[in-house]
């Protein structure tokens, strides 16, 4: 009985947030600076409570570092994985030969 | 004499080594930031060249590799810098690649929020396993294709190879304004196309359906 009282308050309140904050659409470039700078005070605190009420703008936000981090795991592995991981992308022997002739030259 | 001799004819030979030996390496790198085939293949010519040009300072400090993509990323950069100068307009693409479809329209209870069936997911995945999957890499080259060519470039120095903001715009001749926008637009686009071919698919598989 005590939990259920419980569960329909914070379901009310999590309800009042959602009306009263900025919506998903507006929160998704919030998502990406937060990514290019500090956020202010008020964008941070409205970004907590958002993602504190939206469960879906948890897993934006998780799937834009999700891609970061891939990205930035590629490029710090590039050198000794690139070989394997993309053998099939090769210089064209074409192009092999003329970068030859520049070289010759 | 001969200890000057020797250096001189070792000098020689690697330099002619490294096509052989780094080409497809200097050309992946080059590709996946240009996404260009001729761009590419002149930024790994002139990559070459330069270092050919150079081989004195290298002089064998570190590794060949390292040191050739060195010069590779600053002739990538400059590539860009030539770009943006030909076009200087500015590219920010539209805000179709913010993909106003997956919000439910104005008029709407809920306008602005997530349709339930097109709201992000949990994708479930582990970016060090991901780095390492060459379809992945391929399903998202087909991604960055829709963006804007400025959009993916900045986009790509930013999140590939780190550069930062202020370079960026330096490079493209763009706002720091500009450049939010533009990488919010980029990561939308890519994030929805990654999640309909890649990870609703994965999850799809792994859950046996």
């Amino acid at each position: 009985m005590g939990t259920g009282l419980y569960d329909k308050a914070i379901h009310a309140v999590r309800y009042f947030l959602l009306r009263r904050l900025p919506t998903c659409k507006q929160m998704a470039p919030v998502m990406s600076e937060s990514l290019e700078r500090p956020l202010t005070p008020r964008e941070r605190v409205t970004l907590k409570l958002h993602l504190w009420v939206c469960a879906w703008c948890v897993w934006y936000l998780e799937n834009l570092r999700t891609m970061h981090s891939a990205l930035r795991a590629r490029a710090a592995h590039e050198e000794e994985a690139a070989d394997e991981v993309e053998s099939a992308v090769k210089l064209s022997e074409e192009a092999r030969e003329r970068i030859r002739r520049a070289l010759a030259r | 004499m001969a200890t000057s001799q020797v250096a001189s004819t070792d000098a020689s030979a690697a330099p002619s080594l490294w096509l052989e030996r780094h080409g497809d390496y200097l050309y992946r790198y080059a590709l996946f930031r240009l996404r260009d085939p001729a761009s590419a293949e002149d930024a790994v010519q002139e990559t070459l060249l330069a270092a050919f040009q150079a081989y004195e300072g290298f002089a064998g400090r570190g590794s060949e590799r390292t040191w050739l993509t060195g010069i590779l990323k600053h002739k990538i950069v400059d590539h860009f810098r030539r770009a943006s100068r030909l076009t200087p307009a500015s590219q920010l693409g539209d805000e179709s690649l913010e993909h106003p479809e997956l919000f439910r329209p104005a008029g709407n209870e809920w306008a602005e929020h997530w349709w339930d069936d097109k709201a992000p997911v949990d994708w479930k995945a582990d970016p060090a396993r991901l780095c390492e999957q060459a379809e992945f890499w391929e399903v998202f080259r087909a991604c960055l294709s829709p963006l804007p060519e400025r959009v993916a470039s900045a986009f790509l120095l930013r999140e590939v190879d780190g550069l930062e903001s202020a370079e960026i715009c330096e490079v493209f001749q763009i706002t720091t304004n500009n450049l939010w926008v533009m990488l919010h637009r980029a990561r939308a686009h890519l994030r929805r196309c990654l999640e309909l071919n890649w990870f609703r698919p994965g999850l799809a598989k792994r859950l046996g359906r």
